[in-house]
């Protein structure tokens, strides 16, 4: 597989390896460049060069952005949204792919395919009328008002991904359980769940990043403090330290941290999970 | 057993959290605003109907067309910059192996798990005309480096080189997928008889990754119709309607405005545009791949 770049010679694959460095320094650069500032005096900011040198370095920057962004909160907020996001989507993707895939009745494929349609449907189209009915019915400033809409737009993927892997599972196996008595429920729960883990992984890494980083959603319904999400952290920051940039810098890369490091350490399955579902999707 | 396949409640109780909240977050909303988009409500007070008027108002808009035009530019932008960049260096990578492979492909993923609120803020700061990175760099170089970045004239330009930035990873990891899943003994093939990398390139990757890019381009295209967050929070479509888009537009109207109704109007365009993209994108490719089968 690599025998041809064995033909392209040494000097070919030196000018190939740092072309990928480049494009891996254009990428990375204006993360160091935030962290670099980040740990600055406010004043170093404005000299010349193009890193600054801290004289000092200023760990101070980190703790105001920790406990003037509220970062523990909205951390703490963004975790438990999520993570309820995707339990949900996990168990209604698989129970209305059982249902279209396997259930018969005779309107499976219609509702699949509107189920499906959702994909299409532009998320800041809801904006305005989901504003308007969360309001009307009380849900605005809860929980609920980010849950909803984060489960539903990423429910058509969840449907698409599960039900491509589900039809690949061979019938005869459900078919042996329910001769031994066993329900629809029990199998859908423990026998077809379990068979699907992988596809399983790809749809919550795909919720988890598409809800992770949502704010528009968040910023129209939210309010008060409450169930405000990490990006809140930085939304709400610029205004009260308008002036002092390397603190903004420093909350910049606080709420950066998290998802960072989840992706390194999970980077296998993040990679092979986008790849499944973008492939599939 | 067959009973408990077509067993109404069943079926019911596994459809309806999945429906439901299709109907409720989805369904419901973008039926609610066809009704506030004949209206003229504000936001408070009474909606009164007023026909089309909405609609007539939005074709003669300006606002609306820098839009669609931008979104244009941005697909564009896409598929001739960030794509065919993406593609090679997904080739590139494919050869490599070992420890430096994975490196460069979680290295280059990066700006994608960050999130677009510090995406938008940073790049704000890169652009900034006092301390800002591209102006230091400029200085560096000996240039004057008082550009204004998110002026007029630049500003679509610098918003273009964000996306492109932030989601290069994205792409550049569908396409690696794809090039993995081409058959090696066609490269030994070609090895053999003694092809050059580039030969292989165009005459084995390009061809076998022709569904990949097909997919890949329509998701620029569409990603193109929807951007919003980065556009919102560093120019909010500024300076006047120069980095507009639909999703941001609509957002400006209904809320900074006070035209409710309007901007409910633009949501059903803008729901239309992006239905009718997936399904002509569709149709084209799913002909071609159809002709090329016959031929």
């Amino acid at each position: 597989m690599n025998s041809d770049i064995r033909k392209t010679g040494k000097s070919g694959k030196i000018v190939l390896f740092i072309c990928l460095l480049v494009i891996a320094g254009i990428q990375l650069f204006p993360l160091i460049w935030l962290v670099d500032f980040s740990l600055a005096n406010p004043n170093e900011l404005f000299t010349s060069g193009i890193l600054v040198w801290p004289e000092k370095i200023q760990w101070g920057n980190y703790v105001k952005a920790f406990v003037d962004g509220n970062f523990l909160l909205y951390f703490k907020n963004s975790i438990l949204i999520n993570t309820l996001a995707v339990v949900f989507v996990l168990l209604i993707s698989v129970m209305a792919s059982f249902a279209c895939i396997r259930m018969e009745w005779k309107l499976s494929g219609v509702v699949k395919t509107l189920l499906l349609m959702g994909m299409m449907i532009p998320i800041h189209a809801t904006l305005l009328p989901n504003f308007v009915i969360y309001d009307k019915l009380g849900l605005t400033d809860t929980i609920w008002a980010l849950l909803i809409p984060y489960i539903a737009f990423s429910l058509p993927q969840g449907v698409f991904l599960t039900s491509s892997f589900m039809s690949a599972i061979p019938k005869e196996l459900e078919e042996a359980a329910l001769l031994d008595g066993c329900g629809i429920y029990r199998i859908v729960f423990t026998m077809i769940m379990p068979l699907m883990k992988a596809s399983l992984v790809t749809v919550a890494i795909m919720t988890y990043l598409n809800n992770w980083n949502e704010f528009m959603m968040a910023s129209t319904y939210l309010s008060t403090k409450t169930w405000k999400t990490l990006p809140f952290a930085i939304l709400e920051f610029t205004g009260q330290y308008s002036s002092n940039y390397a603190v903004q810098f420093a909350v910049m890369a606080l709420t950066a941290a998290p998802a960072l490091l989840i992706y390194i350490i999970l980077n296998k399955y993040i990679t092979k999970g986008v790849a499944a579902g973008a492939v599939k999707g | 057993m067959k009973k408990l396949y077509s067993n109404k409640y069943i079926i019911l109780s596994l459809i309806a959290p999945g429906l439901l909240t299709f109907v409720f977050a989805i369904l419901v909303p973008i039926c609610l605003s066809v009704y506030y988009g004949f209206t003229d409500f504000s936001g408070i007070g009474a909606a009164n109907f007023i026909g089309l008027e909405n609609y007539t108002t939005l074709f003669k808009d300006s606002g609306f067309w820098m839009s669609l035009r931008n979104s244009l530019f941005l697909a564009v932008g896409f598929i001739l910059i960030q794509h065919p960049i993406a593609i090679v260096v997904a080739a590139i990578l494919d050869k490599l192996q070992g420890k430096a492979e994975g490196f460069f492909r979680c290295v280059y993923f990066i700006p994608n798990v960050i999130s677009v609120a510090i995406i938008a803020y940073l790049w704000k700061f890169i652009y900034n005309p006092n301390f800002g990175l591209f102006n230091k760099i400029l200085q560096s170089l000996g240039f004057k480096g008082d550009v204004n970045w998110l002026g007029s004239g630049n500003a679509i330009w610098s918003v273009l080189l964000v996306l492109i930035w932030h989601g290069f990873g994205w792409g550049m990891l569908i396409y690696y997928t794809g090039i993995k899943n081409i058959d090696p003994v066609l490269y030994e093939a070609a090895a053999i008889d003694g092809a050059t990398s580039a030969q292989t390139f165009m005459k084995i990757t390009l061809p076998l990754m022709k569904t990949v890019i097909q997919m890949n381009v329509t998701m620029a295209i569409i990603a193109a119709l929807k951007q919003m967050e980065t556009v919102y929070l560093l120019t909010n479509g500024g300076p006047g309607n120069e980095t507009q888009f639909l999703a941001n537009f609509l957002y400006k109207e209904a809320f900074k405005s006070y035209k409710y109704g309007y901007g409910n109007s633009i949501s059903v365009i803008f729901v239309i545009i992006c239905l009718a993209a997936t399904v002509i994108l569709n149709k084209i490719f799913a002909e071609k791949d159809e002709r090329r089968k016959r031929a």
